[in-house]
């Protein structure tokens, strides 16, 4: 397995997916939380709006994870993949373990620059920068945590679907138009929907952007983090019966 | 003993589609069998079914004793190469390489041996997406080299090589073979491994026709007299008249049957002036055409 993680590491640097990954993470970290310390009245600005943004971060790891399974379809190279490592439950795995922690960490510098942005923004507006304390400290590794199951998530649903057009444009048409419709007129219903128990965990990444009404009145943390995982492990368990079945051709 | 064993392979894609219809055959070790087809025959079918990467419909097939995803390290033991564009076009040739290692669990020396064996080392740094069609099958050979494989499955190695690129291949593969390793390669070109083969696998619409020593298979195909005379024609109706199969182009002749001294001696008796005469001995391609049943004379 280390021999595997090794090659997912490798794979994850050797190409641009890593770098545009890098590149978007630290525009969507930087740009909103530049604006708001900017533009809003520095009585409203309370150091919430250094995880602005958060939820951007949580979309593109969710994509960076259906590239890093859909990538190998495209370009062919499952075949090499399949041929070093026959058994395609430990490559499936490995890439869970890869881009998840890939993802966590995206999520962590992401948040890392806004706070930064914090320390040299703040003062400039005459506002005092105050170091997160334990709730916001919780708060954030939890939106870390989030990252990486999200990651999770966008592997097994490429590794399931296999198309990748269909499958990005498929899962973001999905999390941001159909669930939160679906939580907005069916909350019962809308609680148990994917993204809306990834933004349960933490209640300031996808869930309140996504316009979740339930978020708050749904499920307990520790429960909304149970059935994440329980998400990520069906699509997971699919797509590796899946793709034993599948021809490789 | 058998490197590769197929017992009654068959491979149906949906419900029209019998890519592979049946197939059994097994591979020797230490020799070089030729899988030669028409496009469409089955043979890459047969090939990735043999790697585990395609599901057989029926049947069974076993490489080295086992199904390949048994073999511990396969890699190791196996080297194939399938696709030359199973590669990502951003990546570089040597981290193309270093990633297929790693998942095999092969140290990077090897990568940098096997770049060097296929003579890519000047090349290693530059995306995959800047190679010829030449260097991408060069570097899809140092995959299957990495791990330093006893058994070789090569699919249409040949493919997009220049001439040049042809001969450094059955060079290559040449002394793969004098190292003793078994080595099955497929081919459509069948003058590219008639000097590298010892034996051969003929399948055509996914049926297998023939196998066995290319020396035993060539012997019992049927020789080609050829003849060129400015009275073919009535050379053509004394030889048919005789029973002889000719196919007669303007003033040559292909006749099967008789042999050259027969053709001789008819001609001689009837007057007929010979300006060529001679026996063409068979070769694969001839004997393919003659096995698939769509031999085509002149």
């Amino acid at each position: 397995m280390i021999s595997l993680l090794r090659a997912e590491f490798l794979k994850l640097r050797s190409t641009r997916t890593s770098l545009g990954l890098g590149i978007a993470v630290l525009l969507v970290s930087l740009v909103p939380t530049v604006l708001l310390i900017a533009f809003i009245p520095t009585h409203l600005l309370n150091g919430g709006e250094l995880g602005a943004g958060a939820t951007l971060v949580t979309y593109i790891v969710l994509v960076f994870g259906i590239l890093g399974m859909t990538n190998e379809y495209r370009h062919g190279t499952i075949t090499y993949t399949y041929l070093a490592t026959p058994r395609r439950a430990r490559v499936m795995v490995a890439k869970l373990i890869v881009y998840g922690s890939t993802g966590a960490l995206a999520m962590l510098a992401a948040l890392l620059v806004a706070q930064l942005v914090g320390v040299i923004g703040l003062p400039m507006r005459g506002v005092s920068y105050h170091v997160p304390g334990g709730g916001a400290l919780a708060d954030y590794a939890r939106q870390i945590g989030v990252a990486g199951l999200v990651t999770c998530f966008g592997v097994a649903l490429g590794a399931f679907l296999r198309a990748q057009v269909v499958t990005v444009a498929g899962v973001l048409i999905w999390a941001l138009l159909v669930e939160p419709l679906i939580v907005a007129f069916k909350p019962g219903v809308g609680t148990w929907l994917p993204f809306n128990v990834f933004g349960q965990v933490t209640s300031s990444t996808l869930a309140t952007d996504a316009g979740n009404v339930a978020a708050h009145s749904g499920l307990a943390r520790p429960e909304a983090f149970l059935v994440s995982v329980a998400y990520i492990a069906v699509v997971s368990v699919a797509a590796v019966v899946v793709s034993m079945s599948r021809d490789v051709t | 003993m058998a490197v590769i064993e197929a017992e009654h392979l068959s491979k149906r894609f949906g419900k029209k589609v019998l890519a592979v219809d049946d197939v059994t055959f097994s591979i020797r070790a230490g020799a070089v069998t030729g899988f030669l087809g028409p496009n469409g025959a089955g043979k890459t079918t047969t090939l990735r079914m043999i790697l585990d990467l395609v599901k057989p419909s029926a049947g069974s097939v076993r490489i080295l004793g086992q199904r390949y995803r048994d073999i511990p390290r396969p890699a190791t033991r196996v080297g194939a190469l399938l696709d030359s564009s199973g590669f990502h076009p951003g990546r570089s040739g040597r981290n193309a390489l270093r990633v297929v290692a790693a998942g095999a669990g092969l140290p990077d020396t090897r990568v940098e041996e096997a770049l060097t064996m296929v003579e890519l080392e000047g090349a290693a740094r530059r995306a995959v997406k800047g190679y010829s069609t030449g260097m991408k099958q060069r570097l899809a050979l140092a995959c299957a080299l990495l791990g330093d494989p006893e058994v070789l499955l090569l699919d249409e190695p040949a493919n997009g090589l220049d001439p040049e690129g042809i001969r450094w291949l059955r060079t290559f593969l040449r002394a793969r073979a004098a190292e003793g390793r078994t080595i099955l390669i497929s081919s459509h070109v069948l003058a590219e491994v008639e000097q590298t083969v010892d034996d051969v696998l003929i399948i055509s619409k996914g049926k297998l026709l023939a196998q066995g020593a290319i020396g035993e298979l060539t012997r019992t195909a049927q020789p080609v007299v050829r003849a060129r005379s400015p009275q073919a024609e009535k050379l053509e109706a004394l030889l048919t008249a005789r029973g002889a199969a000719v196919n007669r182009l303007d003033t040559a002749l292909a006749i099967r049957g008789p042999a050259s001294a027969e053709v001789g001696e008819v001609a001689q008796a009837n007057g007929v002036v010979l300006h060529e005469l001679f026996t063409e001995v068979p070769s694969l391609e001839d004997l393919f055409l003659e096995i698939a049943g769509t031999r085509r004379e002149l």
